[in-house]
């Protein structure tokens, strides 16, 4: 408990000196809030009333303070008007308390997000290996959301319930003992009633949600499969399902309904009770000639006006523990460790030279992705590496990338070993594009430009063209300002990885990775992609991972890698003459040839 | 798709009561508890009313001192206590009945958007997205009905009670009565005032709200694309824009509450000022205003702010959820543009169908299936359909081949009258099919799409989805025809093992084998597949090609086929380039031809002999 305190006393830092000055605002307004019930006891008791019973020292004090009865008596608009002054200067007070804590509570959450939103940019690769992005966009809104309520109403409700139950407690005391004991002697009943009723019926709420959640889930599947629910003509069945879900979901939001119901007509029995028990306890007083009546109003009113935030905060101390398990949800991530950065942190410019010298990666304690892995690359040259899915292309990729550290063996960039040079340095001088290109929700403009984004216009077209990509983009009716994602158009796998291709050109890296990246682009648009890559041969070192051959019989050298192993490397003409994997993937486009040379003896489409 | 989702948020500043007739008319069932819901409001009402004279009564009575009649303090003391136990009753009855209205719309609503959904066609889901049409049945449901009880105790509630303080006070004393009721005005302009503001900031509150979640979606989504292009700095600069818009939002919005909180509050202390004014010139000149009464007047004027409060709050909500409102009834509104023609239903409901007829009638065997001069356009002048004219007899098995775009899919989507032709017409055994019921034809089909989905829950469910009455064994033997008996008889927990989340726990060869499983235990005229593209591992792969073959095998069928083995089997290939079929016979003799199929075929071949190299043995996955 003392160190989740701790956690929040951290959260609130550079926003205490607010909260302590919104503390001293809510103690103000309070006083003076209580003032104004005080006002009419001390007209009524002091100046209108010849009662037998002694008006209390406060009275006394109080009709001298504002002029003495005589004057009271004459100028009745007098304490109208201190009336209408103090409830003014509660005004302001009030005011001021809910704008500093909403400032405070704010800039806590602002502050929050921006850490959050930091920190997830910069956690290693193998977090979000690991991690369930529902479970993590979750930590990022909803339980941030539950901290700021927390910070802005939660803390301040019970702040303002303690102070309104405390401070009236010694002007009553001045006033009458035997009333402040009247006045309190429900006040624990109230809060513990709130706070255990909540507490139990916890449960209730969770299967609520659950059952809310299934009712979703089946919504959900029925849209999904929409398709199949009409191919197979299963709309009844579907309805029949989803009616069962429907209506376990209405039982048991109806049992909140009636706990709430229970809940209210209880706690408000309980509150109307504290009240009846001030105004029997103050009619008897009043008969008996023993309490004024001016004060009887005073003790009516301040229990009303404490009993309702008293019973509020019962059931905000019960809530207090969700609060306290998105802390600790939101402490675990801030707590996970953020990329490493080398000592040293080189960042020479780099050429596009790259060598693996035994490099060996193990994901985990399993077997080795890659092992002993060696070769180089000059700057400028085209290297394709080819291989069964599984055999570690892609790690090579995200080691060069350093997504991940490899643990044994050496990668060298123009010499430097990778690890001394920083991790940004690093990725910027590269651009890759992945089999499975992640678009940004912008328009297709920004989303080229966004690796580079003084480009001039030209150069933007430039790029998409050799993407072959420019001619789709101005068929849309916005050409380069169409959105990409919800809010605008839904771009077909072939069609992200040419604007994801365009992306990486334009940032005229010194080492262009494609990594599969023209798996779901179609043959003759990826061999005008081909060609317009080769013209720019030379330009920057390449790397390209294939699964065609036509993809990458004209790079300079080609790696075969097979179960983490490289296999065989060459240029075409050697691999074609040595027996292996691409040999045999050679033969095979021949005797697709040769296939339809068979059957039709005619034509070759190369 | 993109307007759709733009207008979420919008919001009419005035409100729109034709609407909220009509959504209120899905509460009439729950009469009821609606006529509770206004007695119990109005008793509230009246206990509020009159607490405070029963107090004023017991003060007056008090202060006669020695003169105080014991038996009449005891009986307003006993009234006063009967007051709030009847308040307290009242508020547990109301908000069960409420739970009861709010429940059981609810329920309703979400069952009448969940059958329409059923309904439509595709046209509709085609351009909305999931998440958006299951925002509808859910959030949107609970906001609409939760609000229609409380608008309603509330108006009734909130009117008895100002009524009440108004005629209370002018029962007390007139003069004193017109005094206080100088804070009215003010109340109620300050109210609308801070309302209209209010409802406007916490919808932009909203709104950013969600463009964070948004943005948190996509930092985590393409944290790697982010890294690789090292846009970290940039992305927290652009995202710092938002959370500051938050703050502004965020504080405007706590601002105006604590503006409009202390005026309201000040307001009534106020008129509890002017009470203790005009009273106290009154009591004190003898006029016979008593103590009790000016005690009422001054508890009097602190209540009044609550009523046009909570009027105010329930007109504000109203407005909030109107968009809300909007869309559930636009749903409930939209007609499916393919059903059963009024023809149609008027036959079946006639029909004695016998043995082997139609629901209609009619035979329900389909002898042969005829495209003749269909067209087909999702919009205008864009045609994806032109002038296809086809004609198959039973048991022909038909493959579909060609580019991707080019209309293949279309052409089984209309075939499933999934669309109905903008042009032409589909004859099945000579009779148009619109003039056949849609319940039939759905029940003539069995489909497999290329992305098989499974629901979540065991093989075996999945299985039987194909056919809800058949017993385990028939699940059994539908299995092993399509070679997944293997598969499945190897987990652990057999035929009973959970598929997972669109059946995630399985292997996309899994998927695959499951879904042609489910459309054969179905047994349906005509078999319609989608082949899959995506790459499975080569032993997976030749199970699957077995499992078409046995599925295919002597049964009417049109397969969008991309396996070599599929289309050499068929008894037509079609292949089809920009809506038109270029070129139809079967593998030899198209061969023959050396035209676009032979090219394709190629090219097929060696994608295929190429994949068999580089997956052929099961992958170990790289991670």
């Amino acid at each position: 408990m003392l160190t989740k305190l701790h956690a929040i006393w951290q959260l609130m830092e550079g926003q205490r000196l607010r909260y302590g000055a919104a503390v001293a605002a809510l103690v103000l307004a309070s006083c003076f809030l209580y003032l104004v019930p005080l006002v009419p006891q001390i007209v009524i008791d002091g100046v209108l009333l010849d009662s037998t019973a002694t008006p209390s020292r406060v009275v006394t004090h109080g009709v001298a303070l504002l002029g003495g009865a005589e004057f009271l008596k004459h100028n009745l608009w007098w304490p109208a008007l201190v009336i209408a002054v103090i409830t003014v200067c509660a005004g302001v007070f009030t005011y001021l308390r809910g704008r500093l804590s909403a400032l405070a509570a704010e800039e806590i959450a602002r502050g929050l997000r921006e850490r959050f939103y930091d920190h997830v940019q910069h956690l290693p690769c193998r977090y979000f290996d690991t991690v369930e992005t529902g479970d993590l966009i979750q930590r990022c809104t909803s339980d941030v959301e539950t901290i700021r309520t927390f910070l802005s109403t939660q803390i301040v409700e019970i702040g303002r319930a303690v102070l309104m139950l405390l401070i009236p407690i010694p002007l009553m005391l001045l006033i009458d003992l035997r009333m402040t004991l009247a006045s309190l002697v429900l006040v624990p009943p109230v809060v513990i009633f709130s706070f255990a009723y909540f507490f139990r019926i916890r449960r209730v709420f969770k299967d609520k949600d659950e059952a809310e959640g299934v009712m979703t889930a089946t919504i959900q599947q029925n849209l999904t499969g929409i398709r199949v629910v009409k191919a197979f003509n299963r709309a009844s069945f579907e309805t029949n399902r989803f009616e069962g879900h429907n209506r376990v979901h209405r039982e048991l939001d109806y049992r909140l309904y009636a706990l709430f119901a229970d809940y209210w007509s209880v706690s408000d029995l309980l509150c109307f009770l504290q009240r009846a028990v001030v105004v029997g306890v103050g009619i008897v007083l009043v008969a008996m000639g023993e309490l004024p009546i001016g004060a009887f109003f005073f003790f009516l009113s301040a229990v009303s006006m404490f009993i309702w935030p008293v019973r509020m905060m019962g059931r905000i101390l019960s809530e207090l523990g969700k609060s306290l398990v998105a802390l600790e949800r939101i402490e675990e991530i801030l707590h996970e460790e953020r990329e490493s950065c080398a000592a040293t942190d080189l960042r020479p410019e780099l050429e596009g030279e790259i060598t693996f010298e035994h490099v060996t990666f193990h994901h985990g304690a399993g077997q080795a992705v890659l092992e002993d892995v060696s070769f180089s690359v000059t700057p400028g040259e085209t290297l394709a590496i080819i291989g069964p899915s599984g055999s570690g292309k892609s790690t090579i990729v995200n080691l060069l990338l350093r997504f991940y550290d490899y643990e044994s063996g050496s990668i060298r960039l123009d010499g430097h070993e990778l690890t001394t040079l920083a991790r940004d340095h690093v990725r910027a001088s590269m651009a890759v594009v992945m089999q499975e290109p992640f678009l940004y929700s912008r328009s297709l403009g920004d989303n080229i430009t966004i690796g580079r984004a003084d480009a001039h216009n030209e150069e933007m077209v430039e790029a998409a063209t050799v993407a072959s990509i420019h001619e789709s983009i101005e068929r849309f009716e916005d050409g380069y300002q169409t959105l990409v994602g919800e809010r605008g158009v839904t771009l077909s796998g072939g069609q992200r990885q040419r604007v994801a291709l365009a992306r990486a050109l334009l940032t005229r890296p010194a080492v262009l990775v494609l990594d599969d990246a023209l798996r779901a682009v179609d043959t003759e648009t990826e061999a005008a992609i081909i060609e317009a890559l080769q013209s720019r041969h030379g330009q920057q070192t390449t790397l390209i991972i294939a699964h065609r051959i036509s993809t990458l019989m004209h790079a300079d050298r080609i790696l075969v890698l097979e179960d983490g192993r490289i296999a065989q490397q060459g240029t075409h003409d050697e691999l074609r003459s040595t027996d292996g994997l691409y040999r045999r993937l050679l033969e095979i486009q021949a005797s697709g040839v040769d296939e339809l040379v068979g059957a039709t003896g005619g034509t070759d489409h190369g | 798709m993109a307007e759709l989702i733009v207008h979420e948020e919008d919001y009419r500043g005035e409100l729109d009561l034709q609407l909220w007739k009509r959504i209120a008319r899905h509460a009439l069932p729950f009469k009821g508890s609606l006529v509770g819901l206004m007695v119990n409001g109005a008793v509230v009402a009246t206990v509020d009313v009159l607490q405070p004279i029963v107090t004023a009564g017991l003060i007056d009575e008090a202060t006669k001192g020695e003169a105080a009649d014991r038996t009449r303090l005891i009986l307003l003391g006993g009234a006063y206590l009967a007051l709030i136990v009847l308040i307290c009753i009242s508020i547990n009855l109301f908000i069960r009945q409420a739970g009861r209205v709010a429940t059981g719309v609810a329920f309703d609503l979400r069952m009448k958007g969940f059958r329409r959904l059923q309904e439509l066609s595709f046209s509709y889901f085609d351009v909305r997205p999931v998440g958006w049409l299951v925002a509808r049945l859910t959030s949107d449901c609970s906001k609409v009905s939760s609000l229609m009880p409380w608008f309603l105790l509330d108006l009734v509630w909130g009117s008895c009670l100002i009524t009440g303080i108004i005629a209370a006070m002018f029962w007390l004393d007139w003069r004193l009565a017109l005094v206080v009721l100088c804070i009215v005005p003010p109340l109620v302009l300050a109210t609308i005032f801070f309302k209209k503001r209010l409802l406007e900031s916490s919808r932009m509150v909203r709104k950013t709200n969600s463009q964070i979640t948004a943005g948190f979606n996509e930092c985590i989504t393409g944290v790697r694309t982010t890294k690789s292009l090292v846009r970290e700095e940039a992305n927290l600069e652009e995202f710092q824009e938002l959370t500051n818009s938050m703050f502004l939002h965020s504080v405007r919005n706590a601002l105006q509450s604590a503006v409009y909180l202390p005026i309201v509050i000040s307001l009534g202390s106020i008129g509890l000022g002017l009470a203790l004014w005009r009273g106290g010139i009154d009591v004190s000149a003898a006029t016979g205003l008593t103590f009790g009464t000016l005690v009422a007047f001054m508890q009097y004027a602190g209540l009044l702010h609550m009523p046009i409060q909570e009027l105010a709050t329930r007109f504000t909500d109203l407005q909030a959820a109107q968009a809300a409102a909007e869309r559930i009834q636009s749903l409930l509104d939209t007609e499916a543009d393919i059903r059963d023609s009024d023809a149609v239903t008027a036959r079946v409901a006639a029909a004695k169908p016998a043995p082997g007829d139609a629901i209609d009638g009619e035979p329900a065997r389909i002898r042969d299936i005829e495209f003749r001069n269909v067209s087909f356009a999702y919009k205008e002048n864009e045609p994806v359909i032109t002038d296809l004219n086809l004609r198959i007899p039973a048991g022909t098995t038909v493959a579909l081949v060609g580019a991707t775009g080019g209309g293949k899919s279309t052409i089984v989507n209309l075939l499933s009258r999934f669309y109905e032709p903008t042009g032409g017409e589909i004859l099945m055994n000579g009779v148009e099919y619109r003039e056949r019921p849609l319940d039939w034809l759905h029940g003539s089909l069995g489909i497999v799409l290329q992305t098989p989905y499974l629901f979540s829950g065991t093989i075996l469910e999945n299985i039987r989805y194909g056919r809800l009455d058949a017993t385990d064994a028939e699940v059994y033997a539908a299995a092993e025809i399509v070679n997944a008996h293997a598969f499945i008889s190897r987990l652990p927990d057999g035929y009973s093992s959970e598929v997972g989340e669109s059946g995630g726990l399985l292997s996309t060869g899994q998927r695959q084998l499951i879904a042609l499983a489910r459309a054969v235990l179905a047994d349906p005229q005509i078999f319609i597949m989608d082949e899959a593209t995506s790459s499975v591992d080569t032993e997976t792969e030749r199970l699957i090609q077995d499992g078409i073959d046995a599925a295919l095998a002597d049964r009417t069928a049109f397969v969008i086929a991309h396996r070599l083995s599929t289309i050499r089997s068929a008894d037509v290939i079609l292949v089809i380039d920009r809506g038109r079929i270029i070129e139809r016979g079967n593998h030899e003799s198209l061969m023959a031809k050396d035209g676009h199929y032979a090219q394709l075929y190629r090219k097929q071949f060696v994608s295929e002999r190429e994949h068999a190299v580089l997956e052929g043995q099961p992958a170990q996955k790289e991670q």
